[in-house]
């Protein structure tokens, strides 16, 4: 690939056609907008990252006390054990002695280069790391799943209500999927598991797989997790979708007004090379963007969504951790997540030189 | 002025003022209601009728399993979770209208370092942030977790104001004031905020929308302060008590229609104003 470009770039060289030197010109700008998007995640990590820090830390109460007091209702300390002693060593084990400083640089140090957040006590002595790893893939594929399936229906029914904005069926549905697009996933959720899993017990209620079936690349397998993913998926596409189907036809609307498309019109193209190279690949342009946005609500929704099916993703993780006072795995949650929305807003925002000409030229 | 312009404008605001005044009334009036609905029974008395009834005249939403008329719980619910998003979308929209204000007005490093941080909130997930702080810090009054709420919704509305003040500010009345070496005070309050209203309803009715989630959230998971009794508590008690698989379906229906009422009303109230005043969605409806 790389090659194939030099070559053309030497090509263009010799040949010095107009074209092909503005070809050259414009790579510049690519990876100058590239370093700066970089540059400015890696900023945006180190903040957030820094900000769960200072939150987790000034949380109200002791935390330690809590820990202690928490393992002592475990049955792990006898009530009498939990002296000086104890919390000191636990102060220690879980990085709390010294000064804020000196906890923020140890933290940081374990974190960024061991990736280690230290002992969980939903299980302990098992590392807060090994339950968010455990957690993780769930959670990518519940939000993945949803986010593309109601990125695609959303941009392209939206696209249809645009196209067809004044007959009375886009009216109505713009009108339906406006009130839906409000209504929070939790609810469709709640509605969709009483109507599909308990009323009419077609579907699975909780969980992500059948327990009665072995863990592997089997077709039991994964047909059972995507009989018991299709419920919460469901849920957080359909409000996802109508949200897309909303800000697709207002953009589809607009395009529909340009000039441009008048001329295009009038060039003699057919309808249908209009809609798909005019209008669509100017809608949905934008709403690539715009996906970066929206996955935060995406994510923090789903840790309601996880509970609700009791899901094994991070969300049920970090209730169950909350419910104990684990601060290491509750910590080590939120900034897994955080790192997840902000990574995968780099690469949307990386990916957008390569499906927008445009952002190439002016950035 | 804004409000009959928008009400005549906009069928969706119109529906939203609708909704929502409702949803205000029957808070306000709840006691009166719950007098009206089952006489002079307190409504939290344990036992006072049947245990888990099926919905019926006497009682529309059934009962609990405490023997409780579901409806009168629900009525005494509402107030708190009007109250709480209420309070919290004031909070967060003063706080956003001074963030986007100065943002937006000042410019340059000023504007670049609070939109850093406002963009940086609005990106990473808030509820798990949300939910820890709930987790941590018990016994909150509704003010309190109001504030809580507050400190996490308001970039949405200091992000709209921010992005109008920057155009007004660009006005040639605004020009002038300042030629006439207007002071910053006089500019902001004479020029600039009359023209701003419609925007601080937009953040208004969004961060009241964001908070009362958030609340529900809290709720939900049952981390919410344990005072409160608010829609999002009798929700997850309904579930709590098994009500899917008790196929007690009015459990769960009641305080979530009205929680997802509310959501309506004030959603749409900011959409039917964006509609009106924002002139780049104006022409697309």
């Amino acid at each position: 690939m790389t090659i194939s470009v030099e070559t053309i770039e030497a090509k263009s060289a010799d040949n010095r056609s107009p074209v092909d030197t503005r070809r050259k010109g414009r790579l510049n700008p690519v990876v100058a907008y590239l370093l700066r998007r970089l540059g400015i995640y890696l900023l945006t990590l180190w903040g957030a990252i820094t900000l769960s820090f200072l939150f987790f830390r000034l949380i109200p109460g002791d935390p330690i006390s809590a820990f202690v007091t928490s393992m002592e209702s475990q049955g792990r300390y006898g009530a009498g054990d939990s002296s000086e002693q104890v919390v000191e060593y636990y102060r220690q084990q879980f990085g709390l002695d010294g000064t804020l400083l000196e906890q923020y640089l140890r933290y940081m140090e374990r974190v960024v280069f061991h990736f280690d957040f230290g002992p969980s006590l939903v299980s302990y002595p098992t590392p807060s790391t090994d339950l968010i790893m455990r957690a993780l893939p769930w959670t990518l594929g519940l939000v993945g799943a949803a986010t593309i399936l109601s990125w695609v229906i959303g941009v392209l029914l939206g696209t249809l209500l645009g196209w067809t904005r004044s007959s009375w069926i886009s009216r109505w549905s713009t009108n339906l999927s406006l009130g839906v697009s409000h209504i929070h996933a939790y609810f469709i959720a709640l509605l969709f598991v009483y109507a599909f899993a308990y009323w009419n017990p077609w579907l699975p209620a909780s969980g992500a797989y059948d327990a009665r079936i072995e863990p592997g690349w089997s077709l039991d397998f994964i047909g059972s997790i995507i009989k018991h993913g299709t419920l919460p998926v469901l849920s957080i596409a359909l409000v996802g979708a109508t949200g897309w189907m909303i800000s697709t036809r207002a953009l589809v609307v607009a395009i529909l007004g340009e000039d441009y498309l008048t001329f295009a019109a009038a060039k003699g193209l057919s309808r249908w090379r209009i809609l798909t190279r005019y209008v669509m690949r100017n809608a949905w342009l934008p709403q690539v963007a715009a996906l970066g946005i929206t996955l935060g609500g995406v994510v923090g929704g789903s840790v309601l969504i996880e509970n609700l099916f009791r899901y094994p993703g991070l969300g049920a993780l970090l209730v169950n951790a909350l419910g104990v006072r684990d601060l290491n795995t509750a910590q080590a949650v939120v900034s897994l997540l955080i790192v997840f929305v902000l990574t995968a807003n780099l690469i949307i925002d990386l990916l957008l030189p390569l499906l927008d000409p445009r952002v190439r030229q002016h950035r | 002025m804004a409000f009959i312009n928008t009400w005549r404008q906009s069928g969706q605001f119109r529906f939203g003022v609708i909704v929502l005044s409702l949803l205000i009334l029957m808070g306000v009036f709840h006691q009166l209601l719950i007098r009206l609905h089952i006489g002079d029974t307190d409504p939290r008395q344990i036992g006072a009728f049947g245990i888990l009834e099926s919905p019926s005249w006497a009682h529309p939403f059934g009962t609990d399993p405490y023997g409780r008329d579901w409806l009168a719980m629900n009525l005494l619910g509402l107030p708190s979770s009007l109250l709480v998003a209420g309070i919290a979308g004031l909070i967060s929209t003063v706080i956003g209208a001074v963030v986007g204000f100065v943002s937006g007005y000042k410019g340059g490093k000023t504007d670049a370092s609070l939109r850093t941080m406002t963009d940086m909130l609005l990106v990473i997930p808030t509820l798990p942030l949300i939910l820890t702080l709930g987790a941590y810090a018990r016994g909150l009054s509704v003010l309190e977790l109001a504030l809580v709420l507050a400190a996490f919704s308001w970039p949405f509305a200091a992000r709209v104001i921010r992005s109008q003040v920057l155009s007004l500010r660009e006005r040639p009345y605004v020009e002038l004031s300042k030629i006439s070496d207007l002071k910053d005070r006089q500019i902001i309050f004479q020029d600039i905020l009359p023209n701003m209203m419609p925007y601080l309803g937009i953040g208004l009715a969004t961060s009241s929308v964001g908070a009362a989630f958030a609340l529900v959230g809290l709720t939900i998971i049952g981390l919410a302060p344990s005072g409160v009794l608010d829609l999002g508590t009798l929700l997850s008690l309904a579930l709590e008590w098994g009500a899917l698989s008790l196929q007690q379906w009015t459990l769960f229906f009641a305080p979530m229609t009205l929680l997802i009422l509310l959501f309506l009303g004030a959603a749409f109230i900011s959409q039917g104003l964006e509609q009106v005043y924002n002139p780049r969605l104006r022409g697309q409806q």
